[in-house]
């Protein structure tokens, strides 16, 4: 931490050699002095701005002072502190870089504070969203149950059967929900990074199909990827997550859809990945807050299959910033929206482990 | 229902788990005896020596993983895990103990089944879909001759390295059965071959992949489980 930094030593050499050097200037060409101090002051200023912590700014204040006292008060070349004039300016350098520096810490502190926060606003307001949501398939389930346990003699077959279909369906949306829920805490007990290993391509989209199909097994997929084999450094449970998310997302807000595609190219030692869908596509002006995790719950929607969409994306977004990849949603001038997210394609040593 | 009467002993501490994985069992005709505690059931599995374990790895008094290597001490019989972790490192644990298989909850009744099965089948025959006297092995369309080490997808021959025809004969030995990397790797290229290895084994498993035909998200012969291992389905 209290390392001496090449970059701030660079910083007030510079600083007070321009400073030096522009005093100079200034006497021999305007033969003017009194502008010495406030160039000094300003190099004094900008090196506590642009270093970390008090050191250099108070250090190129002295600095200043003794140059200044030095090369272009009177008597020249020669230290006389015994001048009001020259102690006073000093006394001011230093003090600016003491305060100047307080500011700048004070203000790198407040933003990593921030970034903190918003951290933290971003989990609550998830949480928030989630434990609403959680409500809605347990008042089903909960109440089958207990309407299957007391009133199931007086139904009928159909009845019951229609009442624990609705049990089994809300049972599988709150799974899919905790499995999101799981994904973002993967995240977060990882803090120092995420584990990423070694992942055939093939291998990700075979997993990813089979886990979709389970859940819509009428909807084709159509599946483009590079014919060689492709080796992508990830936590393959996550991106796993990303593309059944999307995909998901396609089939449920997608109004009017009938094909669903995934693409997948190498394109500057980076795997793109491409969810298309020729479906309704996406209000321009929800574009800008889709990642964020709540933008359907201001909506008036009181599906509740429609509710997830928001955190699902989040949960996307969480995972692909956490592989250091971008994601982004594109609508498209056909039909429908396009869903691209990218990876990087590391090189890989041989260890695997 | 038909009458098989396999012994099944079944821990779990959950008893609406317990109940509910009893009855699914109970209907296809399977005999169940329940334990939940760790100890209870080393008491069971001794007297009433059941055909199938299924565990649950989260105990109340020691872990399930305790009472897999209890029972792998001295038996083969088989061991179908229950897991609420659905981290992959656990499951590969579990395997690599001497698990059989795995259910990662929740999980339905169509899946349990069709594992306990399979387990069942597995253990039996030692392989399913019937090993033949002649040394051949058949799964659908797939076709293994063992003594002339030759592949046959609906009736051609398939033409595989020997790595490869090694880890399609080891997989089909195991039909059903989950293999985690490092017990593929260590079966094919013995057990001083690392972890490094996994890259061989994807290489191998992609050429095989390829020439069986399989495509992403079809019925394939060869399924993979992310950062566990491979199964051939059957």
């Amino acid at each position: 931490m209290k390392r001496i930094k090449l970059k701030d030593v660079f910083i007030t050499v510079l600083a007070l050699v321009g400073a030096f050097g522009l005093s100079l200037l200034f006497q021999h060409i305007f033969d003017v002095k009194e502008h010495v101090t406030t160039v000094f002051i300003f190099a004094v200023f900008l090196v506590s701005l642009w270093t970390e912590g008090y050191l250099y700014g108070v250090l190129a204040a002295f600095l200043g002072t003794v140059a200044v006292n030095y090369a272009f008060t009177f008597p020249y070349y020669a230290f006389n502190f015994a001048i009001p004039m020259n102690l006073i300016s000093g006394i001011i350098m230093i003090a600016i870089a003491i305060l100047t520096s307080a500011l700048t810490t004070k203000l790198k502190r407040h933003e990593a504070m921030k970034a903190e926060s918003e951290r933290e606003r971003m989990r609550a307001n998830l949480l928030r969203a989630v434990s609403h949501d959680l409500r809605t398939p347990l008042t089903t389930i909960y109440g089958s149950g207990t309407t299957l346990l007391e009133n199931g003699d007086a139904m009928t077959e159909e009845q019951k059967r229609t009442i624990v279909k609705g049990i089994k369906e809300d049972a599988e949306w709150l799974t899919r929900m905790v499995e999101n829920l799981l994904s973002i805490t993967r995240i977060d007990s990882s803090q120092v990074k995420i584990l990423k290993t070694p992942t055939v391509l093939e291998e990700l989209l075979d997993s990813v199909m089979l886990k979709f199909k389970k859940r819509y097994p009428d909807q084709q997929v159509k599946i483009e990827m590079p014919e060689e084999m492709v080796i992508i450094a990830m936590d393959a449970i996550l991106i796993e997550q990303v593309i059944v998310n999307l995909l998901e997302n396609a089939v449920q807000h997608g109004k009017g859809m009938k094909n669903l595609s995934v693409r997948v190219f190498v394109r500057d030692n980076k795997a793109v990945f491409e969810i298309e869908d020729d479906g309704c596509g996406i209000d321009p002006k929800h574009m800008g807050t889709l990642f964020c995790g709540y933008y359907t719950s201001e909506d008036e929607i009181a599906d509740s299959q429609k509710k997830n969409a928001g955190i699902g994306l989040s949960v996307c977004a969480t995972i692909i910033k956490a592989h250091n990849g971008s994601i982004e949603a594109e609508n498209l001038k056909s039909a429908g929206v396009v869903f691209r997210f990218t990876l990087d394609i590391e090189e890989m040593s041989d260890d695997t482990e | 229902m038909t009458q098989n009467k396999y012994k099944i002993l079944l821990v779990e501490d959950e008893i609406n788990i317990r109940n509910l994985v009893a009855t699914v069992l109970e209907t296809e005709g399977y005999q169940t005896v329940h334990a939940s505690k760790c100890k209870t059931a080393k008491m069971l599995f001794a007297s009433y020596m059941p055909d199938l374990v299924i565990l649950d790895l989260g105990l109340p008094d020691a872990d399930g993983m305790e009472l897999l290597r209890h029972v792998r001490t001295d038996s083969l019989i088989p061991v179908i895990v229950l897991s609420a972790r659905s981290n992959e490192a656990d499951k590969v644990q579990a395997l690599d103990a001497g698990a059989n298989d795995y259910i990662t909850k929740p999980f339905g009744s169509a899946e349990l089944l069709a594992r306990v099965r399979a387990t069942l089948r597995n253990n039996r025959f030692s392989c399913a879909e019937g090993r033949l006297p002649g040394g051949r092995f058949t799964l659908r369309e797939l076709e293994i001759d063992y003594d002339a080490r030759l592949v046959y997808l609906e009736g051609k021959e398939i033409h595989l390295t020997q790595t490869e025809y090694n880890i399609v004969a080891l997989l089909s030995e195991n039909c059903g059965k989950m293999m985690t990397y490092a017990a593929i790797i260590k079966a094919i290229w013995g057990s001083g071959a690392g972890e490094g290895n996994i890259k061989k084994l994807q290489v191998n498993m992609a050429n095989i992949r390829r020439k069986l035909g399989d495509k992403p998200g079809q019925s394939n012969y060869i399924v993979n489980e992310l950062g566990v291992g491979y199964r051939l389905s059957e």
